[in-house]
């Protein structure tokens, strides 16, 4: 089952915007700049906060130790690759 | 441009006491801690003269705290206390502990916040000596991590590491993305993960509330993140109240951090000024424990205080140049 919902950038960017409260649109996120530092702007917090909500909507668990953090968190559509492959609903 | 001449200071403070901490910390553990603290008085002497920006903003922080106007004597006090806290710093992290009392105070609501094995956070300021809560954690039935800024210590954190090679265990570092991951992995092991809640990074995270008579931006990050873990909130204090005698006070906080859907912002700003207000009354009792020699007050935390790039970023500004050595390792 796994891999086959289709998971779009826009409704990712969405879930962004709503989790950390964001005041700005899906759409205003590019789906290649970076998400933390400069780029967004997003930090640690964030993060947290974002992983939460990833684990509630798609069932993906991200982990503290795993070295692709810096990937799955490089942008908008390096982290929709890795909800795509990973969710669980 | 004031913010640049006290960053540039701090930056050349920071360099010079990397080598001052070296000397004093082999030459007092050789010699013992009357002979370290007899030379705390002419290097607080040559601070008081040579560093304008702390003496400055210590005396604008004594005014506020102590309700009348600061004198000299008062100011080289607050010097004085703060290198008596890093010569302790050095003591309690060599384990030599013999000498020193450290009473606990209010242990009961860090052991209700806990009792459920569920984990909390603690959460302290650049006050007093951080060092103390280290000692009393390594005693603790429940480990004590500490979330902090290690990048740039450079020198000083590698003196501190060779004094105590465990310290780096209990720490997790800010700055990377999955900083906060790791604090959640700590709260779902049932441990305790110690915070310092005072300085601000961002605007963006940052409320303007009370303190001291004047409105200072307080961060709101480390509410975001007790809400977001859902955890106890419990407050500490690691207050210097003579040599070698040091009070951690643990003080209950919230139980619960809601944060609202709707009036999250409004929420968060009621946080931090309650958490403004503890602090004020530690400022009140115990004056010269204060330990953020910067204009606290300034409006605009990042743009007044320069720090460097995307680490300036997170929960708190310990990376900012200006940041005490002794808490922001």
């Amino acid at each position: 089952m796994t891999a086959q919902i289709e998971t779009t950038e826009h409704e990712v960017a969405q879930l962004i915007v709503d989790a950390l409260h964001l005041e700005m649109t899906a759409d205003e996120i590019a789906p290649d700049a970076p998400l933390f530092g400069e780029g967004l702007g997003l930090d640690s917090i964030d993060a947290l906060e974002l992983a939460l909500a990833l684990s509630r909507t798609y069932g993906v668990d991200l982990k503290s130790d795993d070295a692709r953090n810096p990937r799955i968190f490089a942008s908008l559509r390096t982290l929709t690759g890795h909800i795509e492959a990973h969710r669980t609903r | 441009m004031r913010g640049m001449t006290e960053s540039s200071w701090s930056r050349k403070r920071e360099r010079g006491s990397g080598a001052l901490i070296r000397f004093m910390s082999w030459l007092s553990l050789r010699l013992g801690w009357p002979v370290g603290f007899l030379l705390l008085f002419p290097i607080s002497a040559y601070f008081f003269c040579f560093s304008g920006g702390a003496r400055g903003a210590s005396r604008r922080y004594l005014d506020r705290a102590l309700g009348r106007p600061a004198t000299a004597a008062d100011v080289f006090r607050h010097i004085f206390t703060f290198a008596c806290v890093l010569l302790d710093r050095i003591f309690l992290l060599a384990g030599r502990l013999d000498r020193f009392r450290i009473e606990v105070t209010g242990l009961d609501h860090l052991l209700a916040a806990t009792s459920g094995g569920g984990g909390c956070v603690l959460f302290g300021a650049h006050f007093g000596s951080f060092e103390a809560l280290r000692a009393f954690g390594r005693n603790a039935p429940v480990r004590v991590n500490a979330l902090m800024f290690r990048a740039n210590a450079g020198a000083y954190s590698q003196i501190m590491d060779r004094l105590d090679p465990r310290l780096r265990e209990d720490i997790i570092e800010i700055g990377t993305p999955d900083s906060m991951l790791r604090v959640r992995d700590c709260i779902e092991r049932g441990e305790i993960v110690g915070i310092l809640a005072d300085r601000t990074a961002c605007d963006r995270k940052a409320a303007a509330v009370p303190f001291l008579g004047e409105q200072a931006p307080f961060p709101t990050g480390p509410f975001t993140l007790a809400g977001a873990l859902g955890v106890p909130v419990v407050l500490f204090f690691g207050i210097r109240k003579g040599n070698r005698h040091y009070e951690v006070r643990f003080e209950p906080f919230a139980e619960h951090v809601v944060l609202p859907a709707g009036d999250r912002a409004a929420a968060l700003r009621d946080l931090a000024g309650r958490y403004a207000g503890r602090l004020e009354a530690q400022c009140r009792q115990n004056p010269y424990n204060w330990f953020n020699f910067y204009d606290f007050w300034a409006r605009h935390p990042a743009k007044a205080i320069p720090a460097g790039g995307a680490r300036a970023r997170d929960l708190d500004g310990a990376a900012r140049p200006g940041s005490s050595p002794v808490l922001a390792p």
